[in-house]
């Protein structure tokens, strides 16, 4: 399809921040696309005419994008899809990681965290990214608020680790041949949801967390050395992915 | 009040009525109310009212090739567009009549009472 419409800078950004303000409101992706184009459209004529933007938009765009917001209807399935794939996810990545190292056994505190974690970060970061779409901030400003919430589920992970270790909670273990089957299970899930999903990323997070750490593990390198090497390789590579994949996106859209 | 908050509800009836007379597409839309004397909505305004008359099932849409650049979102009404457009041609005529009975009647009075005044 041929959409190449060209706009000026102030309507490309008002453009790009709406489909994050319905994206991460939750809306469907083919409706936010078809409302884009529509807008993309009545931009670039009232452009050729000389109108400027705020005859269209009017003076604020979040109030703008708001009442655009507002008559769309929230996309649940496309949600749950969303919270099933992070949810199922993060235990997936745990239980990978572990079963590498041997027989699974978690405490219900582990269990619980790592869902109260999972939550947060979910919705963080849509708060996160609809908070920036409204604001007219410079890029290091919109960093700024980024860079907290990706660096807070570490932060939780690492404080559930030391509260683990401190605080009793009964313990469930799994046996040898459970584990493995647990494993198997799990791998089963990665692949299908991501065939499901349509996309790599649980895969390529699933590698980059528990691959690091267990082949770090057979060499003879200190376990502090470890631990950093296995963290920067882990938000490394995953970081990188994802910076790819937005290219990649924009570049489509 | 604003005239951008007198009309809220009445513009669903212009939009109705353009695209009753011809399929039409978003800017052509926006551009129609402006010829009738709408100056002062922002023209984005349109949009958020499309959708929710598409959900409500009073209008629907095509996407078509335009001759140049991309496909353009092409509006018509439904029966239910239609009938809600008679609708609306009614609470319209009676709102209309019922307004402009107040305002004669009562600022009437008051320039007549002013007159007066001035008589005196």
């Amino acid at each position: 399809m041929k959409n190449e419409i060209k706009l000026s800078e102030q309507s490309k950004t008002f453009i790009e921040n709406l489909r994050v303000y319905l994206f991460s409101s939750g809306k469907n992706s083919d409706e936010i696309e078809e409302i884009i184009q529509e807008l993309e459209n009545h931009l670039h004529e009232a452009e050729k005419r000389g109108k400027p933007i705020e005859k269209i938009i009017g003076k604020s765009p979040k109030e703008y994008m708001e009442t655009i917001s507002n008559e769309m209807a929230i996309d649940y399935r496309n949600w749950f899809k969303y919270i099933f794939l992070i949810i199922i996810g993060s235990f997936s990545i745990t239980i990978i990681r572990d079963v590498l190292e041997g027989e699974l056994s978690y405490s219900i505190l582990e269990i619980i965290g790592n869902l109260v974690i999972t939550a947060i970060f979910f919705f963080s970061v849509l708060k996160g990214f609809k908070y920036i779409s409204t604001m007219k901030q410079s890029n290091w400003k919109q960093i700024g608020i980024l860079l907290p919430i990706v660096m807070l589920p570490g932060a939780l992970f690492f404080g559930l680790i030391f509260l683990n270790r401190t605080v009793d909670t009964p313990i469930i273990n799994f046996g040898n041949t459970a584990s493995v089957i647990i494993g198997i299970i799990t791998v089963l899930f990665i692949i299908g949801m991501s065939l499901w999903a349509k996309t790599w990323i649980l895969i390529v997070v699933v590698a980059f967390i528990s691959l690091p750490g267990y082949l770090l593990s057979q060499t003879s390198l200190p376990y502090e050395t470890q631990l950093i090497l296995e963290s920067v390789i882990m938000f490394g590579g995953i970081g990188i992915y994802l910076l790819i994949v937005t290219l990649l996106e924009k570049k489509k859209a | 009040m604003s005239t951008t908050q007198m009309l809220k509800g009445i513009l669903d009836g212009c939009l109705l009525a353009i695209i009753k007379n011809k399929e039409v597409y978003g800017y052509e839309l926006a551009d129609k109310l402006e010829s009738y004397g709408f100056h002062s909505f922002s023209e984005g305004t349109i949009y958020p009212l499309l959708l929710r008359m598409q959900k409500e099932e009073l209008v629907t849409s095509t996407l078509k090739k335009s001759t140049a650049g991309p496909r353009r979102k092409y509006y018509s009404l439904t029966a239910k567009g239609e009938k809600e457009l008679e609708m609306f041609i009614k609470r319209w005529g009676d709102l209309q009549t019922n307004v402009n009975n107040v305002v004669y009647h009562e600022s009437g009075t008051n320039l007549r009472k002013g007159d007066e005044t001035i008589e005196k």
